[in-house]
């Protein structure tokens, strides 16, 4: 018997690369859920990461960033923010 | 002023001026012609000047100016409308006479300014003697007899009595009265004939009816003869229906009818029919009955009435027969015929049994009996455990049969359709979760591909009626739990008939539920959108050509939206794992942040097999694939079950399933040693080298398909654990704004709140779970009360 494989399809879960049952340091709601605004998530809710290495639900760090007190600062250590260009 | 606007004004003036004394003078002025017309001798007529004596009180009043001064005159007739055309004639002046006397006055007033001479104003007679109009003698005798009719008939006299008095004044003046007279008798005569002729008859009639009065004993042979006569028809002999009319037609003349006729008659009917209803109602049967009840009723309100009976008593009849047939039998017919003629779909009969119970008011006992009728037929249906695999076709069945029944024989009626509703609602949930999960499992038979038999229509419409069900299940988040992972395996297994089909029953139940029961199902139709164009950028990626050999398609799947499913070991061949290797990498490129978790349980392959006797196309399972691969190009003719399992790190009752299918199926492509139906672990396979097949390709995945008693189990549980987040979510909401809470009040509120069924006991231990977590505590002084914790 000669047996020769064609195509396959076979799915695949993807979550964010993240500590499991870790949350967002600003809403406290775990990464894999979603930010309290949203409903879903998924594409419709990322994540990011700043280069000093904290993750955050996107939007609730942009509307931190927004929040007048917060001199565009990671809400974690205080230094300024910058979201890191590449995630490994 | 311009000229027409003058005019307008001398018109308005001069009405107004005269049309108050216009009708006074009018018939004043005719009446005095008419007078002085007859007051002078005939022939002679008006031959007297003014000034000349006369008897007329015109005359009179005028001889006091004597003499006679126009001055005198104009204001005199400005005054008091004395009709100074008298002069004119006999119909003539009647025409215009203030206006005429207005213009008279003027002119002569002008002319008394000179001052002239006086003159004598002759009056002359007619040349030509006046004329009656040809037929006024007929005209106005036809306007006094109807005058005459009317006084005779005690009626309104349709003129007023001083014209018929000068009407009848002008026919003797002009010597009529004789004839007048003769006809006058004439009407007279004719109208005490007529009168004495009725009071004869009438008395004649009252000295028969007070004879018969008095004659007891015959009358009540006469009345009890004509009832008898009536009951033998009733009992179906045909008697002399136009005598008995006759009968009963003196009676009415008589105005005995109502007296002596009808009290005994309605008293027998009554007795009649409530022997023939107490006889009947047990020895017939139901649907008999009732046909033969409204056969009566026909008879009695149609038949009899139009034969002989007077009309005046069909209603104490119908009311009567009704009471008798219907009204003291109603818990019996319905008790006796309700059921069985339910079941027989007896719609004809059914429908009588409604038109004739809304006669008695009886409708709700009926509903009453509709309604735990359905109760029990369709609670049968649903706790017969045997039958669950028909349950959804059983159901779908009877609500189409009851819908019919409703529409047909209970005419559409609102509440025996709402009756049907809460019957179905309650039968329904009357077995736990099981009615929901075979519903989406129903639903799933008919989405999954291999189901041609319907058209797009049918299946359309059938969906309509199974989401029909689906409305009356109160636990539907298991609906949704069971539907979700059929779904899921339709979508990944490429298994799913018609992807319009699929959407169609998403928008009926978001319709339904509303967005957020299928805000998840929706995403996992979106992952299956974004895996194909995935799929083809990464066709396009340089990295594909590394596997084309092996091409893979993947599904990237969001988290969250999918059923969860627990991770499976497999060892896969190195190239395999290569691929997958290669679109990982490909996908982290595209995706920051994210990382990938394979669900080889769910994946399936394509595979060419070259047997001995033919070459064959599979479609396999990803494990199927791995166990085939084994046995590839000759390299082992025999593996041990356990040989097998070390090799591809398959768990036991995974890889049982996995050899069954492929050594003890339909496509029997491997064989086990020793043969049978089970596989063991002391097992040992090789491949079938006499392996044939009618088809070129073959799908031998179908287990993936099945739903395992883990996978069932696992998916209910899972429901329960949404359930109790729910209910403790619930639980700390109504806490958290009430601050303290009796124990029952907050199990009325989440009764309220939870959309699925729970028990109290279930709610109770959530309550003590959340007390050891510090959401809330009893309060001290009252241990059945709750106090929320900040």
């Amino acid at each position: 018997m000669k047996i020769k494989v064609n195509t396959w399809t076979v799915p695949a879960y993807w979550s964010w690369d993240v500590e499991n049952e870790d949350v967002c340091g600003i809403c406290q709601v775990a990464y894999d859920a979603c930010c309290p605004t949203c409903t879903v998530p998924g594409d419709g809710c990322p994540l990011i990461w700043g280069e000093c290495s904290h993750v955050f639900h996107m939007h609730c760090l942009i509307k931190w960033l927004n929040a007048p007190n917060s001199q565009e600062q990671c809400p974690m250590d205080r230094t300024p923010w910058k979201t890191a260009a590449a995630h490994s | 002023m311009d000229n027409r606007s003058r005019l307008r004004v001398a018109h308005t003036f001069v009405p107004i001026a005269s049309s108050k004394k216009r009708k006074s003078s009018n018939t004043l002025a005719s009446q005095q012609t008419l007078d002085a017309f007859y007051n002078t001798p005939r022939g002679e007529a008006l031959s007297t000047t003014l000034t000349t004596k006369s008897d007329s009180p015109l005359n009179k009043r005028t001889k006091k100016s004597t003499p006679f001064d126009l001055e005198n005159m104009s204001q005199r007739s400005d005054s008091d409308h004395a009709p100074t055309n008298v002069k004119l004639g006999f119909v003539t002046p009647v025409t215009t006479p203030s206006n005429g006397n207005a213009s008279n006055s003027k002119l002569l007033s002008g002319n008394l300014r000179t001052k002239a001479a006086p003159k004598k104003l002759i009056i002359r007679n007619f040349k030509v003697k006046p004329q009656l109009p040809p037929n006024y003698e007929d005209e106005t005798w036809d306007r006094l007899k109807r005058a005459v009719h009317a006084i005779q008939n005690h009626e309104k006299v349709p003129e007023s009595l001083e014209t018929l008095y000068k009407s009848c004044e002008n026919l003797c003046h002009h010597k009529m009265a004789d004839r007048l007279y003769t006809r006058l008798r004439e009407e007279c005569e004719k109208h005490v004939q007529v009168e004495l002729q009725r009071l004869s008859r009438d008395m004649g009639l009252e000295l028969f009816r007070s004879q018969l009065l008095k004659e007891t004993s015959l009358r009540d042979k006469i009345v009890a003869g004509a009832i008898d006569v009536i009951t033998t028809e009733r009992s179906g002999d045909t008697i002399n229906s136009s005598l008995l009319q006759s009968l009963i037609r003196i009676f009415i003349d008589l105005s005995l009818y109502h007296d002596v006729f009808e009290e005994p008659f309605l008293q027998r009917t009554q007795l009649f029919y409530r022997s023939e209803g107490e006889k009947l109602v047990h020895s017939l049967d139901m649907a008999e009955y009732l046909q033969h009840a409204d056969q009566r009723l026909k008879e009695e309100g149609v038949e009899r009435i139009n034969a002989y009976i007077d009309p005046s008593s069909k209603p104490k009849l119908i009311k009567l027969v009704e009471a008798e047939l219907l009204e003291r039998h109603v818990d019996t017919i319905l008790e006796k015929g309700f059921q069985p003629l339910l079941q027989d779909n007896r719609k004809d009969i059914l429908a009588l049994m409604y038109r004739l119970l809304s006669r008695v008011h009886a409708l709700d006992k009926l509903r009453t009996y509709f309604f735990d009728n359905l109760k029990k037929t369709g609670g049968a249906i649903v706790t017969d455990e045997s039958r669950d695999s028909t349950m959804v076709q059983s159901l779908l069945a009877y609500k189409q049969k009851i819908d019919s029944i409703v529409a047909d024989t209970f005419d559409h009626n609102p509440q025996f359709a709402n009756s049907m509703r809460e019957a179905f609602e309650s039968f329904i949930n009357s077995r736990q979760n099981k009615p929901a999960e075979l519903i989406a499992k129903f639903v799933d038979s008919r989405l999954r591909s291999g189901n041609k038999t319907a058209t797009d229509e049918e299946l359309e419409s059938l969906l309509d009626r199974v989401l029909i069900l689906f409305r009356f299940i109160h636990g539907k988040d298991v609906f949704e739990a069971f539907y979700k992972r059929d779904l899921a395996k339709r979508l990944l297994l490429g298994k799913s008939a018609s992807i319009d089909a699929e959407k169609s029953m998403l928008s009926k139940m978001k319709t339904e539920c509303g967005p957020g029961f299928t805000s998840k199902l929706e995403g996992m139709f979106k992952d299956i959108d974004i895996s194909r164009d995935l799929m083809s950028n990464f066709k396009n990626h340089k990295s594909y050509d590394d596997i084309k050999d092996l091409q893979i398609y993947v599904n990237v799947l969001t988290q969250g939206f999918w059923p969860t499913y627990p991770p499976v070991e497999i060892t896969l061949p190195p190239d395999m794992a290569n691929s997958q290797e290669v679109f990982k990498n490909f996908y982290m490129s595209k995706h920051n942040g994210r990382r990938l978790m394979w669900q080889n349980n769910l994946g399936h392959c394509v595979v060419k097999a070259t047997f001995p006797k033919g070459k064959k196309e599979l479609l396999v399972s990803l494990f199927q694939t791995v166990v085939l691969l084994l046995f590839n190009d000759k390299k082992r003719d025999h593996l041990t079950y356990n040989e097998i399992r070390e090799l591809t790190n398959i768990e036991d009752k995974e890889l049982s399933r996995t050899l069954q299918s492929l050594a003890c199926g339909n496509s029997r492509v491997l064989k086990k040693n020793p043969p049978g139906r089970d596989v063991n672990s002391s097992d040992s396979f090789s491949y079938n080298d006499a392996f044939t097949a009618s088809l070129y390709r073959l799908k031998i995945n179908t287990i993936q398909l099945k739903e395992t008693v883990e996978e069932n189990t696992r998916t209910r549980e899972g429901v329960f654990q949404d359930r109790q987040y729910q209910v403790d979510a619930a639980i700390v909401r109504i806490m958290k704004t009430r601050k303290t809470l009796s124990h029952n009040m907050l199990i009325n509120e989440l009764f309220e709140q939870l959309r699925f069924p729970v028990k109290a006991t279930d709610i109770k231990k959530r309550i003590e779970s959340l007390i050891d977590r510090e959401y809330m505590e009893r309060e001290s002084e009252d241990s059945s009360s709750y106090r929320y914790l900040a």
